[in-house]
């Protein structure tokens, strides 16, 4: 069994390294883009599993790379990471999961790994060591 | 009945009775007059009577002297005859002067005249024959025959002159009769006459005072009751209302200025204006001017100042507003002064809940961009958190640590700013302006960056103005927000500071400008701008952004304006805020408004 790969998309580089980094802990292979046409090129070059999108990102917010992805490969999943808290109606109804950022890395894995596990029938990855304080 | 035809009336009452009286006068003289005429003429007879009465008797002496003289042949019998001769000569005379135009009678003196003369004669002849002849009596025959010929014309002539005289007299009698009747129906007719004018004119002079005096009081009752309305209207009115003299003493008080002011009209009334209505400033405690005095001077209608509270009688408050007007007469002359004042303690309440709810509305527009601005770094302080309980390399630790250390001060900064728009001094701080922008553009800085707004910032160099900061930072947050919203996608905002320098409308301070690309400001809507509840966003804005805005600035004693940019390269709405170095505000708080 192959291992996930990731594609992170988010504007704040130094929270999205952070974040690559607990993914990658967990046993994902990660690749990042820090806004959303780059995220765009990465997403049709490469064979992703499922995407970790932030919404609030200057010039193409989430909800239209999800719209983007969505017309290309619909079957990969696509988890809305946000700090916002006004999401538009569409573009929750467009991503699998939504996740409001702040709510812990414990959350993130969980809900990435019942994502995965709901589109592509494959066993959730095991992180290398169990939970975090 | 107008006052010219009630003269007229009034003279005809006098002249005509005596217009009246004088025709009467005239006719009676008349009367009189013809009445005396026919007298005369009656005298005239009687007179005639006499004459040919006494030239009778004068015959007969005459006769009986000759006869005597016949008889005795003494010249002394002759004296009579002597003696009448003078007389009869001038009877004769009188009578032909009496009887002019009266020819019958002419004609019969003459007969009687002709007929003496020839008994003269006959006598003459006889007293020149020789006496003893004298009693022949053929002589005597003849003699007496002429005489009696001569009586008999004489008498004739009486009977005649008795026979005009009978006429006359009967002409005398009717005359004096017709004057009495003319006399009597003439006053009769002239009184009743007279009755019947005066009853008409003082009918209708009396039925005019009638007239008029239900006039007056029709009039008067009009008056009353148009007073009674106007005593109902005021005292009806929803504001309060006093009227007092020109000296100010206290002369009307509706119920609303009673309920007020806590004083009845009863034992206000006469009382000077200050005593009833005792209004004091809302924050100095200080009592305010008499509006009286105020309007006396300038003979115009002034509204009251601002913060003006009015203290009742029972020491209960009433934020009032009011206005104060001169009643003036007809001739212009100020004869009191009115004033119409209202409660306005819930509409102050409920300006000042308004204020508050802006203050959270700007916190509302900020929610989300702070939500993001804190989730971002916590997010990665959980994430590095996660990783440091699993990592035991020490330099890949205190890397995370560090890391952990950096957004955490990034959040903390966020919360500060958020903090300073709500925690505020008691009184005024020296600001530094730059410093207070460049905050208020940090916590905006993920909405400019989503909408790829182009934003150029000209406020380099320490400026510093007095004032609060919270209520300044809500203003530029207010007035940012607007210019992002107004640019759109891609916009521009650019935002200038400059000391302004002191004027003569203003002294030293700063002038802040905020301008962007966005539609501009239509004419009518600029207008109205500044009035709450005045929005051009629909349903997003409360319209009370820049009301509040314009309330905090003036406070601090400076002023907000909008033009529509004449500047090609920047077309857009353009605010100008000009704040002075010295502010005037005293606390924090609502602003004027």
């Amino acid at each position: 069994m192959s291992v996930p790969t990731i594609l992170c998309i988010d504007d704040e580089a130094l929270g999205l390294e952070i974040r690559k980094t607990v993914l990658e802990r967990a046993g994902y292979q990660v690749l990042v883009a820090t806004d959303g046409p780059a995220g765009l090129s990465i997403f049709r070059e490469r064979n992703v599993d499922g995407v970790v999108l932030d919404y609030y990102m200057p010039e193409m917010d989430g909800g239209v790379v999800a719209e983007a992805m969505r017309r290309e490969r619909p079957a990969v999943p696509i988890m809305l990471l946000s700090a916002y808290i006004n999401l538009p109606a569409e573009v929750v109804t467009l991503v699998d999961v939504t996740l409001l950022k702040g709510e812990g890395p414990l959350e993130l894995l969980e809900k990435l790994r019942l994502m995965l596990g709901a589109k592509n029938q494959s066993p959730p990855p095991m992180p290398r060591s169990g939970g975090a304080a | 009945m107008r006052l010219p035809e009630f003269n007229r009336t009034l003279r005809q009452l006098v002249t005509v009775p005596i217009v009246l009286l004088i025709l009467m006068a005239g006719f009676l003289v008349w009367q009189i007059v013809a009445a005396t005429t026919a007298q005369t003429a009656l005298d005239h007879s009687d007179q005639v009577t006499a004459q040919l009465q006494e030239l009778e008797s004068l015959f007969i002496d005459q006769e009986t002297g000759l006869r005597g003289f016949q008889l005795t042949g003494d010249p002394v019998m002759l004296d009579p005859w002597k003696a009448a001769a003078g007389p009869i000569e001038m009877h004769f005379a009188n009578l032909r002067a009496m009887l002019p135009g009266d020819n019958a009678q002419l004609k019969s003196l003459g007969d009687l005249e002709t007929g003496y003369n020839e008994w003269l004669g006959f006598a003459n002849a006889v007293l020149n024959q020789n006496p003893t002849a004298l009693n022949a009596a053929g002589m005597n025959q003849r003699g007496k025959a002429m005489m009696d010929g001569i009586r008999g014309s004489a008498a004739a002539m009486l009977r005649h002159e008795q026979n005009i005289r009978a006429e006359r007299y009967h002409h005398a009698r009717w005359l004096q009769r017709r004057e009495l009747l003319s006399l009597l129906v003439s006053a009769v007719l002239v009184g009743i006459f007279l009755a019947m004018f005066s009853r008409h004119h003082v009918h209708a002079i009396s039925a005019s005072y009638l007239r008029q005096i239900a006039e007056i009081t029709e009039r008067s009752d009009q008056l009353f009751e148009s007073q009674q309305w106007f005593q109902t209207t005021l005292e009806s009115i929803g504001d309060a209302v006093i009227a007092c003299s020109n000296r100010g003493a206290v002369t009307f008080m509706n119920a609303v200025s009673e309920k007020l002011t806590g004083w009845t009209i009863a034992d206000a009334k006469g009382k000077p204006l200050e005593k009833v209505f005792h209004i004091v400033n809302e924050q100095t405690r200080q009592r305010c001017d008499n509006p009286v005095e105020k309007v006396r001077r300038l003979k115009q209608v002034v509204g009251l100042a601002n913060h003006t509270v009015l203290i009742g009688r029972d020491g209960r408050e009433y934020v009032i507003d009011d206005s104060a007007a001169p009643i003036t007469s007809g001739d212009g002359k100020m004869i009191g002064v009115v004033l119409v004042f209202r409660d306005v303690t819930e509409e102050r309440r409920v300006q000042t809940a308004l204020v508050a709810s802006e203050k959270l509305a700007v916190a509302g527009r900020l929610a989300a961009s702070i939500a993001h601005e804190i989730h971002n770094p916590l997010d990665s302080v959980a994430n590095l958190h996660f990783l440091l309980a699993e990592e035991s390399d020490p330099v890949k630790r205190a890397e995370y640590l560090r890391l952990a250390q950096q957004e955490l001060s990034r959040t903390m900064q966020i919360s500060r700013t958020m903090l300073s728009l709500y925690r505020e001094p008691k009184a005024p701080i020296q600001i530094d302006l730059s410093e207070l922008i460049e905050g208020v553009l940090l916590l905006l800085d993920r909405r400019l960056q989503h909408q790829g707004i182009a934003l150029e910032t000209n406020i380099a160099g320490e400026l510093m103005v007095e004032g609060f900061p919270a209520e300044l930072r809500q203003v530029f947050t207010n007035l940012i927000v607007n210019a992002i919203e107004a640019a759109g996608v891609k916009g521009r905002v650019r935002i200038r500071m400059e000391r302004a320098e002191s004027g003569e409308l203003q002294g030293a301070g700063a002038m802040i400008e905020v301008a962007d690309s966005g539609p501009g400001i239509a004419p009518e809507a600029a207008r109205r701008l500044f009035q709450p509840f005045f929005t051009t966003k629909g349903v997003e804005g409360t319209g009370l952004g820049l009301w509040v805005s314009m309330g905090i600035v003036q406070k601090h004693g400076g002023s907000i304006s909008v033009a529509t940019s004449a500047d090609t390269d920047l077309p857009g709405a353009r605010i100008q805020v000009y704040l002075p170095a010295r502010t005037l505000a005293q606390q924090a708080g609502q602003p004027a408004a």
